[in-house]
């Protein structure tokens, strides 16, 4: 007898006894060399749960199960607003990002040949005639923001006039009205950045909204447009809340919204 | 204690100190069964919620009430990447067809005429100007208790507080308006309270006497909401009508 132990796992004894037909034996024999280096086994088990997967029976939707697709059909658009606000918050992300290459958040005197120009404001004259690109980019960018907050406003109405803000749905809610909050406080700060008229007059409203909190106004007013009337500091201010803090927040309270929305599933049509 | 430990050398021998699962070991479920305090109020609150989740599965007859959600995935998704993919279609269109203005710069010594946040701000400015309905208390001599910025903030505060609190105040299964009259009215209010509240924001610019704009900012909302009302209650009647028509199975004709 053998010391040495079976192989229970001899693949050539194993092929030779299988008497193949010289293409099965190429095949099978190539096969065997590949997975012993490249475990293609498991990349092959992958593709099969795929394909099951996407040959699976759809299960039935809410509306489908009682034929109501044909009433309902022209609801989904407003059933859809949230996932489009997200989307409009990513293409309103992606831009922003490109246009924070070429901004500069400065109220000192610009280079643009136009009276009382600022840094901010020329930077920004110069993304809309010189930059490739750049007037279509601050368009898109000013336009993303527009929907999305048109779309959140919409959202809040299809969710209230359907009652999905029920039970257990309320925390949700909540986060809700926080996210259109924040959504406005993001419009906001961003309607300031280019340091034109409005921006700045809209900005004297914001100081004069600060200063009347009763008590701590004038320490609003100090923290968040760091003065009592705009200027640099308000600038810089808004600049960091629209391209720093706010992003984050934003980002993750939506992604805690969506989250909760994933967990307690979609309160259809009834 | 110390010489216990040592005398179990059958429990040591593979070096780690795990000791095999024999008859002995208790399950899983007998370990939760037998703690104490909160971990055990726990226990038996997630056994009973999982047998109220498959009574109700299995008591249910699978009407459309019994269902409280459905899952985001696949339905939902796919609906709304197909519909969410045309509207991105159409902010591009529209940041191409409409690009955006730039204005004067900014100058501090001259005010324009025209003073306004962007449209989305509009109801939370004209709540600043609600100077006029500020209570003058005889007790302080006609003195106002707040000042009239601080009254538009304090409105912003209490109108974003009551949006706040709907969930709680409305309850029950009720989904649709044609179900909830009231609260849709009170919807309905809402939202045209929004749109003239705008329009009281920039009254120099709306075309009308800026007394009668104050009133029917304050009017129109309630009008509108009794209006919803009493054609939500008169569609609610024409459902009820239908459903009864249909309750009860008739003899068919001889």
């Amino acid at each position: 007898m053998s010391v040495e132990r079976k192989d229970d796992h001899d693949h050539d004894a194993w092929l030779e006894e299988k008497d193949l037909t010289p293409i099965e034996h190429t095949f099978l024999a190539t096969l065997v060399w590949l997975d012993k280096r490249l475990r293609l086994v498991d990349y092959l088990e992958l593709l099969e749960t795929l394909y099951y997967r996407v040959n699976l029976q759809m299960p039935k939707s809410h509306t489908e199960q009682y034929n109501l697709d044909n009433k309902f059909w022209y609801w989904y658009p407003l059933y859809s607003l949230g996932f489009f606000s997200t989307l409009a918050y990513v293409v309103a992300a992606i831009s922003g990002a490109l246009l924070g290459f070429y901004y500069s958040p400065s109220a000192a005197a610009g280079a643009v040949d136009i009276e009382g120009a600022t840094v901010a404001y020329s930077t920004v004259a110069t993304i809309m005639t010189d930059l490739n690109f750049g007037f279509f980019l601050r368009s898109l960018h000013r336009w993303a923001a527009q929907v999305m907050t048109a779309a959140v406003f919409l959202h809040m109405l299809r969710v209230y006039f359907t009652g999905a803000y029920k039970e257990p749905r309320e925390v949700n809610w909540i986060i809700g009205i926080v996210l259109l909050s924040l959504t406005m406080v993001f419009g906001y700060t961003g309607y300031l950045l280019p340091w034109d008229q409005l921006a700045f007059w809209a900005g004297q409203i914001g100081v004069e909204m600060s200063l009347s909190i009763p008590l701590i106004g004038e320490w609003v007013a100090q923290l968040v447009f760091g003065g009592f009337s705009p200027g640099q500091p308000t600038l810089q201010r808004m600049y960091i809340f629209h391209v720093f803090l706010l992003p984050f927040v934003v980002t993750t309270v939506i992604a805690i919204h969506l989250g909760l929305v994933w967990m307690q599933g979609i309160a259809e049509p009834h | 204690m110390a010489d216990d430990e040592h005398t179990d050398d059958a429990a040591r021998t593979d070096g780690t100190g795990i000791v095999p699962p024999d008859d002995e070991t208790p399950t899983w479920r007998e370990r939760k069964e037998r703690t104490t305090g909160l971990s055990r109020l726990t226990y038996e609150y997630f056994e009973r919620s999982r047998r109220e989740d498959q009574d109700l599965r299995e008591e249910s007859d699978y009407v459309e009430r019994d269902v409280l959600a459905f899952p985001v995935w696949p339905h939902e998704l796919i609906r709304n990447l197909a519909l969410t993919s045309f509207f991105v279609g159409m902010i591009f269109f529209l940041a191409s067809t409409l690009p955006p203005h730039l204005g004067a710069p900014a100058n501090p010594s001259q005010t324009p005429s025209i003073i306004l946040p962007d449209w989305y701000l509009y109801w939370s400015f004209g709540l600043l100007k609600l100077g006029p309905l500020n209570p003058d208390l005889a007790i302080l001599g006609g003195e106002k208790l707040m000042a009239d910025r601080t009254y538009g903030v304090v409105a912003n505060l209490v109108v974003v507080g009551f949006i706040a609190i709907v969930p709680f105040l409305n309850k029950g299964s009720a989904r649709r308006p044609v179900e909830q009259p009231f609260w849709a009215s009170v919807g309905v209010m809402g939202v045209v309270f929004a749109v003239t509240i705008s329009a009281l924001s920039m009254k120099n610019l709306v075309p009308l006497d800026s007394s009668l704009l104050f009133d029917l900012t304050f009017l129109v909302p309630p009008i509108a909401g009794a209006i919803t009302y009493a054609v939500l209650k008169t569609m609610r009647e024409g459902y009820m009508y239908d459903l009864n028509r249909r309750y009860y199975k008739l003899r068919p004709p001889k």
